[in-house]
Parts: C-alpha cells; sequence; structure tokens
C-alpha cells in the first residue's frame, strides 16, 4: 500500500509558498509513488499556477495530486502516513488531535523556508517534542549534504541541456509565449518584487553597447517597469523599445514553462524561494531579489547565499557579483554594478553551470524527505 | 506556559509528562524563517539527553523549581562541587552545567543558584553579570577608545569572548551570562 502524505500550504503573500509545495507534492506522486493531498487555504492562488484547475472545487485530482481546499471550517479527516506543514503553517486542531490520535504512528515535519546560513545544518533534521506526545521534525532545504536539499525533479538537468542544446526548440518556445527573438540580443528574463533600483539598470541597458532583449513575465516588478518607461498602462505582450533595449511582456506562466524560459535566457532576474532555484539549475548567471524583512534580516540571508555561491570565481569577480547582488536589494548603483559584471561575463556563465553540477550532485528535496521517513520508519 | 523563546538554560519545562531540563538554547531568526529555539534537553527521570528546536512562540510549560545559593568550592573528578552556607555540598558533573561551564574557574566567588527538581539538585545558574579576569588578548590594533571594536581575548579557563579593542591582559571585565557578551571593564572582585 503507497503511504499517503498531506502537504499543508497557506498562502501567505505571492506564489512562492504554493510553487514550492506544489512542485513537490507533484515530484513526490511521479518519482515516488506516493499518494499525496496538498491543502492549499487559497485556491485561486493555486489556479494561477495551475491553469486547468477550478478553485471553487473542494477537492480535484491534477497531475495525479489530490489537490484540496484548505477551509476555515476545517472537516474531519484521516490523516496521512506523512504530514508536511510548509513554512511553519499552523495545522488544524482538530488534524492535530487526530494525527496524536492515529494508530499507526504519523511523521509530521515542518518544511522550512530555504537559506545559506550556517545555522541551518544544526537544526535540520531535529524534533520539536510536542505536549501531546507527537514529534514534529524540522525540515531546512539547503545546499549542502547536512541540509535537506533542493527541489529538483528527476532528469531535470538532462532535459535542461538537450533544451539549451537545440536553438531550434528555444526558438519555437519563445515563439509560442509570443516572443520574436532579436537578433543578436543577450536575453534576460525578469521575475523580481517591486524594485526601485530597475530604472538605473534599464538605462544602463538601453546606452550599452549590446542589444538586449527583457522578458517579463506579469507580476510585482511592472508597476516599476511602467514607472521607468510612463506611458500608457502594461499589458501582456505590450512590447517597448529604448535605444538597445527592447522589452516585452509576458503573462503569467505555469511552473514547468518558466523553466523553459530560465534555460532560454542568458541571464535570470528571480525572486523569493521556488524561481532563485528554478534559475539555479538553468545553469545560467542569475541576479536574487530576496524577499524584503524588517530589520534587513534578509541581507544577513543575502550574504550567506553569496558567501558560498562566489567560491571558485576570481576576486573581481567575486567583487562584480556581490556589488550587483547587494545594488539590486538595496537600491544601489546597479547600473555601474552590472557593466563591471559584464567583464566577467564568460567567467560568470561558466560559474553558473558549475554551480548547478555540484549542487545537483546532492540528494534532492523530495527524495530527502522520503528518505528522511524511511529511516523514521 | 511560557513560549520557547522565554525558556531559559536551567529551567525546566514539562513536556509530554517528563520533566526536562533545558541545558542549552540558542535564538535563531533569519528572512522568512520562523524564529526558532534550538535547545539541549536532558530528561531528569531518565538522564537521556536530546537535542530539539522550537518555533520562537511555542508553548512550553515550566516547572517552578526550588532555588539555594551556593558558591562553588572545588572540582573533584569528574564533578564540581558547590556548597551552601550551612556546608551542604552539591556534586554535579561538566555536563549538568554545559550553560555556566565557560565561566567556572577556581577560586570564583559568585554567589550562584543551585537548581533542584524533587529534591535532587540539577544544574546552577550564575547571576546574570560576573567579573573574570583576561588572561590572554592582543595588543590594541587600532588605538580605539569606543569600545566598539572588539577584539577575541582569553580566561583563564580558556573561554574566549570578545572584548573591547582597549582591553588588555590582567584586566577584569564584566560579563553577561546570558549573552556570553563583554559588558564593560571592572574593577577585581575584593
Amino acid at each position: 500500500m503507497r503511504a499517503t502524505w498531506d502537504i499543508f500550504c497557506s498562502v501567505v503573500d505571492n506564489y512562492g509558498d504554493i510553487g514550492v509545495t506544489w512542485r513537490l507534492a507533484r515530484q513526490l506522486v511521479a518519482e515516488h509513488g506516493l499518494a499525496v493531498r496538498l491543502w492549499v487555504d487559497d485556491p485561486a492562488a493555486f489556479v494561477h499556477l495551475c491553469p486547468q484547475a477550478d478553485s471553487r472545487l473542494l477537492r480535484q485530482e491534477q497531475q495525479g495530486v489530490e489537490v484540496c481546499a484548505w477551509a476555515a471550517d476545517w472537516h474531519a479527516v484521516e490523516p496521512a502516513d506523512v504530514v508536511i506543514e510548509a513554512f511553519a503553517c499552523e495545522l488544524p486542531a482538530v488534524y492535530i488531535a487526530a494525527m496524536a490520535g492515529r494508530e499507526q504512528k504519523v511523521l509530521w515535519l515542518n518544511l522550512e523556508y530555504l537559506s545559506a546560513e550556517d545555522w541551518v545544518e544544526g537544526c535540520h533534521g531535529l524534533p520539536s517534542m510536542q505536549s501531546n506526545g507527537l514529534s514534529k521534525f524540522f525540515f531546512f532545504p539547503g545546499f549542502t549534504s547536512g541540509s535537506g536539499g533542493l527541489l529538483r525533479e528527476r532528469g531535470l538537468l538532462t532535459q535542461r541541456r538537450a533544451f539549451q542544446a537545440d536553438e531550434g526548440a528555444r526558438e519555437d518556445f519563445l515563439r509560442r509565449l509570443g516572443v520574436e527573438p532579436v537578433a543578436g540580443a543577450l536575453l534576460i528574463s525578469l521575475f523580481a518584487y517591486e524594485n526601485a533600483a530597475l530604472g538605473r539598470w534599464l538605462q544602463v541597458l538601453a546606452a550599452g553597447p549590446q542589444r538586449v532583449q527583457l522578458l517579463v513575465p506579469e507580476g510585482r516588478i511592472l508597476s516599476s517597469l511602467q514607472d521607468w518607461l510612463g506611458g500608457p498602462a502594461l499589458q501582456v505582450g505590450d512590447t517597448r523599445q529604448r535605444g538597445q533595449l527592447h522589452i516585452q511582456v509576458l503573462p503569467f506562466i505555469p511552473q514547468d514553462q518558466y523553466d523553459r524560459l530560465l534555460w532560454s535566457c542568458d541571464f535570470n532576474a528571480v525572486r523569493g524561494e521556488d524561481s532563485f532555484i528554478r534559475a539555479q539549475w538553468a545553469g545560467r548567471p542569475l541576479l536574487w531579489h530576496i524577499y524584503e524583512q524588517a530589520d534587513h534580516a534578509h541581507l544577513e540571508k543575502l550574504d550567506a547565499f553569496l558567501a558560498f555561491y562566489k567560491e571558485g570565481l576570481s576576486a573581481d569577480a567575486q567583487v562584480a557579483l556581490v556589488a550587483l547582488w547587494h545594488a539590486w536589494n538595496s537600491n544601489g548603483p546597479i547600473g555601474e554594478c552590472w557593466t563591471q559584471l559584464l567583464k566577467s561575463w564568460p567567467e560568470q556563465t561558466t560559474h553558473a553551470e558549475d554551480w548547478c553540477l555540484e549542487r545537483a550532485s546532492q540528494a534532492d528535496l523530495a527524495e530527502a524527505l522520503v528518505q528522511f521517513y524511511l529511516n523514521w520508519l | 506556559m511560557k513560549t520557547a523563546q522565554e525558556m531559559k538554560p536551567n529551567s525546566v519545562a514539562l513536556i509530554d509528562g517528563q520533566p526536562w531540563l533545558i541545558q542549552k538554547a540558542e535564538f535563531t531568526k533569519s528572512g522568512r524563517n520562523s524564529a526558532i529555539v534550538k535547545m539541549k534537553l536532558k530528561n531528569l527521570l531518565s538522564g537521556s539527553s536530546t537535542e530539539t528546536v522550537y518555533k520562537a512562540d511555542d508553548k512550553l510549560e515550566p516547572v517552578i523549581l526550588d532555588r539555594v545559593d551556593v558558591t562553588y568550592s572545588y572540582y573533584s573528578e569528574p564533578n564540581y562541587v558547590f556548597m551552601d552556607n550551612e556546608f551542604n555540598q552539591y556534586e554535579l558533573n561538566k555536563d549538568d552545567l554545559e550553560s555556566v561551564m565557560p565561566y567556572i574557574v577556581d577560586g570564583m566567588t559568585d554567589v550562584c543558584e543551585a537548581v533542584f527538581f524533587e529534591g535532587k539538585v540539577v544544574s546552577v545558574d550564575l547571576p546574570t553579570t560576573i567579573v573574570r579576569q583576561i588572561t590572554y588578548t592582543e595588543g590594541s590594533a587600532r588605538g580605539d577608545t569606543s569600545g566598539k571594536v572588539m577584539k577575541p581575548a582569553k580566561l583563564s579557563n580558556g573561554t574566549e569572548v570578545k572584548v573591547a579593542d582597549f582591553c588588555n591582559i590582567d584586566d577584569w571585565i564584566e560579563i553577561d551570562t546570558r549573552t556570553g557578551e563583554y559588558k564593560s571593564r571592572a574593577k577585581a572582585p575584593v
């Protein structure tokens, strides 16, 4: 009999939480043959990622995953063998009581946000003893073998390499998105939160020596783009040109298509957690817009990743990379930083692929979760 | 009930009917991750130890403990012996004293608190502020007098503390035992 897994996702804002849990649920089903229920408290957010879903349904099957509406008035269900509360969301009290009362023990996991900070390894996999006799285990995704790893589907890199090696596949994909590739242009994708530094970057791209094609999936960064461009409100499909810079607004696309967009581009600006990881699997240089926190707590997390990521780059390339990421996340002089980064472009490109391969040598998050369950049994 | 963040080392929480002594507690908050407290716990009934982690706002049930003033007397392998003012002696090993071990030095005169659970001593608490002598530190690198520039220094038992750049060997300093942080220079204890 297949092990049953329940994944609970409370959508805080944006699509990061549901993006990660939906991806994880699909992988557990497809690669590990598990019976997975994904409980989502905001079905409309889920439909954004899975357009064929119906937000009005309390239960539906999508790609082998039973997707359930996590309603405020919780109806009792039999808990699964493994229960994941994603990003420390609060499970329904009735459900926790049912877990405690279940004849067969339940593995309860709190899947945390991704961080490269040192303390993660020391806390990964530790139990949290509860007053009801249950233990909840903290599971931390991460970049080292002492952490829970990163979400990466089996065969992802093989698919990616085949796609990147096939110029026709790339052009076909872009055309299906309505994008006409600009000959000789550096192709950049831009997915970010609102960012006051954007205008300064675009100014440099527009005035630069090389043509740049900037693809912007619908999202929060559009307001910053609109501020810089001026004129009528941007709509999906709109194109604009400023000097060497060709801009196109894309629709919000499902995860598999977004992967291909990242694989198609020479440089990817990403945000949050899910797109940040996917950009690393694209093996191309990237720029991370980290989720901003009070008291600049996010900058420590940013620097922890940079300290790790920049290893192996020459000193000049390290300085350029760190300066660019800091400028993007702290409203700094990103135009100058971009110009500096371009000086080490071949090295940054090789490094992105090396980084990807090194991370891919570790167990992926889904595999690590399944292994954790088997060890726990 | 107290939050996990409020539970300090050398306090005891009742978890699922079992008394657990908190030997060590480290608070961490970063980015979007929930603030967490990593703890080293010792079961006071079975003697087993475990590491655990709680969200900082998780609720734990504290156990009210008896406390008696004691001072450190001597080390008798493998135990550290403390004495109260009626000359009763209490022996604790290194594991029992994990959170205060960095500050245990021969000849210390701090009035500590022995912590009892069901009549048995389980740990010792130090005062919030203690005074210790620096036995080694490098000279001042920049001549800083503000106290904001810090450098490493060693105490007589080998514990390393970050101190103000202007501190020297043989100086006495105040240390906050809750955080392990240097507070200021101090006069030698009488």
